[in-house]
C-alpha cells in the first residue's frame, strides 16, 4: 500500500524505517523520502507524521511542527522562477 | 502599501474584508481558485430550524458585499511564499510580488487521507472533492459511491450527494492500521459521534438520539451496533464493518468490505464485495497553515483543533506583528464560526493600523466569536472550546517569554 505518492513510498517500508529507528517524523522523512516529492508532502504528511509517532514513543511535542513546510508551497513554472519573458 | 492583503477568501477572509473596508481602508484579497467563496461553496444542508443553509448563495452575497465596497478580490492567485522584509509582509505568487504592513492569512483547512489498499485506484476521491464536484461543478462523482470515514463532514456530504441523485451505498470505517488508528476504531467513532450529534445538521441529529435513547447501547459501546449499520436517510452507517480493500483493474469497481471487532480487528471469513463506481476517503480536516509556517509562525499541536495552529490570541494576532489568522487556520469549525472569527480580525487590523480607536467593538467580537461557537449547528470536535483553552494558555506564556526577554 502506497503513502507516498510522489516518491512512491509504501506503508511496510515506513513502518519498517520507523520501527527500526524509532526515528521522529523528520528522520523518518529523510531516510525514506516520503514527504520530499513533487507535492511537498501535502498528501502524505500527516500520515509520515503518525506512522513515525507511533514508534518513537515520545509525546508528541506539541510546541513545534514536525515536518517543516519549503517555499514554495504551491507550484512555480521554470518560466515564472526565472522571471523569463516571453 | 498602506492596502491591507488577505490571503483566502472564505468566509473568514471574505468577512474581514468587509469588515476593513467599511472602516475605510483599502484592501486586496487573493485566492487560488477561480470562485471565491472558499469552502462555504460545497455547502448545502438543512439547520435544525429547518432553513437551508445554501453556501453558494451565502458565498455571493459576501463576494458582492465585498466588491461594493470596493475590496479587490484577485482570483486565481496561489500565494508560494512569504517573507518579512525590515518592516513589511512581502508575498510572493507565481508572477507578482505585493506587499503590506497588515496580513491576515485566512486559508482554511484541508482534508487528512486514509490509506487503504487500492486508494491509488482513479475513482478514489476525498470526500471534499466529491462534494466540490457535486455542489460547486454539478458533476456527478459516479452513480454509486462507498465512503470510508464516518463523521460529520462524511455524513453531510453523504446527504448531499443523495439530494443530487447520487446513490451512497454506505458509509463505513477504514481498516485499522497505524494511520487510521482513530478513523479506524469502532468505539471511538461512535463515542465522538454521540458527542457531537446534538449539534449537527437535522438528519444527523435523529442518528444520534436514536442511538442515545438505546441506553444499554451507551455503556456496552459498540458492541450491540447492529452489523448492518444503522439507516440515516436511507444510508446504512456502518461501524462494525471496514473496508479492507479498493479494488479494480483500472478504475474502482467496488470495495472489499469485512466485519470488525469492537476493537476495530478485522473478523476472518466475513469479507464481502459491494460495487461501486467512485469511493470517498473522509479522513477529517486539518489546519491548513502552510504560510504561516514559512512566514515563521510558533505552533501548537491542538488535538480539539484539528492539528497544528499558529499561536495567536483572542484578537486573531499571531506572535508576529502585522501577521494575523482567522478561520479554519485557526482550529476546525463551522462556516459561521469562520467568519465571526474574519470580523475580529478585521478590526483588530483597523486598530492597529492606527485608522480608528476600535477597543469596545473588537471586545464585542470577541463575545461574537464565542456566542455562535456555542450556537454552532456542525462542531467538527466535541472540546473545541477546550481547545481554544489551552491554545490562550500557550499564547499567555509566550507574553510572558517575551517579557522576561525584554525584562533581560
Ligand atoms: C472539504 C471540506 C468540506 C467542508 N465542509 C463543511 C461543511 O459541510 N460545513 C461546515 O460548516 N464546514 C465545512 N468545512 C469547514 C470549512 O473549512 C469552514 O466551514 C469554512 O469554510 C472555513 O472558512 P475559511 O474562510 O477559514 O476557509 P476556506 O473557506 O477554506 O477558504 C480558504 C481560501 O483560501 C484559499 N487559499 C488557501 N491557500 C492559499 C494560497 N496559498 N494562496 C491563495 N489562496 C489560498 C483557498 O482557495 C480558499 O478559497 C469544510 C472544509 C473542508 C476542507
Ligand atoms: S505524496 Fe508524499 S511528497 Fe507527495
Amino acid at each position: 500500500m502506497i503513502i507516498c505518492r510522489c516518491e512512491e513510498v509504501t506503508y511496510k517500508q515506513l513502518t519498517e524505517t520507523a520501527e527500526k529507528y524509532k526515528c521522529a517524523s523528520r528522520e523518518l522523512k529523510l531516510r525514506t523520502r516520503a514527504g520530499m516529492g513533487y507535492c511537498g508532502g501535502r498528501t502524505c504528511r500527516t500520515m509520515v507524521d503518525n506512522i513515525a509517532h507511533s514508534f518513537n514513543g515520545n509525546e508528541r511535542d506539541c510546541a513545534q511542527l514536525t515536518l517543516k513546510y519549503q517555499p514554495p508551497i504551491r507550484p512555480i513554472s521554470f518560466g515564472d522562477l526565472g522571471d523569463v519573458k516571453k | 502599501m498602506s492596502k491591507v492583503i488577505i490571503i483566502g477568501a472564505g468566509p473568514a477572509g471574505l468577512s474581514a474584508a468587509i469588515t476593513i473596508a467599511e472602516n475605510g481602508l483599502e484592501v486586496l484579497v487573493l485566492d487560488e481558485y477561480m470562485i471565491a467563496g472558499g469552502r462555504l461553496l460545497g455547502q448545502l444542508y438543512e439547520e435544525p430550524n429547518g432553513n437551508w443553509w445554501n453556501g453558494i448563495k451565502e458565498s455571493k452575497q459576501l463576494y458582492e458585499k465585498a466588491l461594493d465596497l470596493g475590496v479587490k478580490i484577485q482570483l486565481h492567485t496561489a500565494v508560494s511564499n512569504l517573507e518579512k522584509i525590515d518592516s513589511s509582509w512581502v508575498i510572493y505568487t507565481a508572477t507578482e510580488t505585493y506587499y503590506t504592513s497588515h496580513l491576515l492569512l485566512a486559508t482554511g483547512a484541508t482534508e487528512a487521507p486514509l490509506p487503504i489498499p487500492g486508494w491509488t485506484l482513479p475513482g478514489v476521491m476525498s470526500v471534499g472533492a466529491a462534494q466540490v464536484m457535486t455542489n460547486v461543478h454539478r458533476v456527478k462523482p459516479g452513480n454509486r459511491g462507498v465512503i470510508i470515514g464516518v463523521n460529520v463532514l462524511s455524513s453531510a456530504i453523504a446527504m448531499e450527494l443523495q439530494l443530487a441523485g447520487v446513490q451512497v451505498a454506505c458509509i463505513t470505517l477504514p481498516k485499522m492500521s497505524l494511520v487510521t488508528k482513530e478513523s479506524g476504531n469502532p468505539m471511538n467513532v461512535m463515542n465522538s459521534l454521540l458527542h457531537v450529534s446534538h449539534m449537527a445538521p437535522s438528519a444527523f441529529v435523529k442518528f444520534g438520539s436514536k442511538l442515545m435513547k438505546i441506553e444499554f447501547m451507551k455503556k456496552m459501546g459498540i458492541t450491540f451496533f447492529p452489523k448492518n449499520g444503522v439507516k440515516m436517510w436511507d444510508i446504512p452507517i456502518m461501524l462494525r464493518k471496514a473496508v479492507i480493500e479498493i479494488y479494480g483493474d483500472n478504475e474502482v469497481e467496488g470495495v472489499t468490505m469485512a466485519t470488525i471487532s469492537p476493537t476495530g480487528e478485522v473478523i476472518p471469513g466475513t469479507e464481502e464485495k459491494v460495487q461501486a463506481d467512485f469511493v470517498c476517503i473522509a479522513g477529517g480536516l486539518y489546519p491548513l497553515a502552510e504560510l504561516a509556517a514559512v512566514a515563521g509562525c510558533p505552533f501548537y499541536h491542538i488535538e480539539e483543533l484539528g492539528g497544528y495552529v499558529p499561536l495567536h490570541n483572542e484578537r486573531m494576532e499571531t506572535a508576529l506583528e502585522g501577521l494575523y489568522v482567522a478561520g479554519n487556520i485557526t482550529g476546525i469549525e463551522g462556516a459561521k464560526v469562520a467568519a465571526s472569527q474574519g470580523v475580529a480580525a478585521g478590526l483588530s487590523i483597523v486598530h492597529n493600523n492606527g485608522t480608528s480607536n476600535q477597543e469596545q467593538n473588537i471586545k464585542k467580537a470577541i463575545q461574537d466569536i464565542e456566542h455562535t461557537r456555542d450556537n454552532a449547528f456542525i462542531q467538527f470536535h466535541p472540546a473545541v472550546k477546550e481547545g481554544k483553552q489551552k491554545l490562550q494558555h500557550y499564547w499567555e506564556e509566550h507574553l510572558n517569554t517575551v517579557k522576561d526577554m525584554v525584562g533581560n
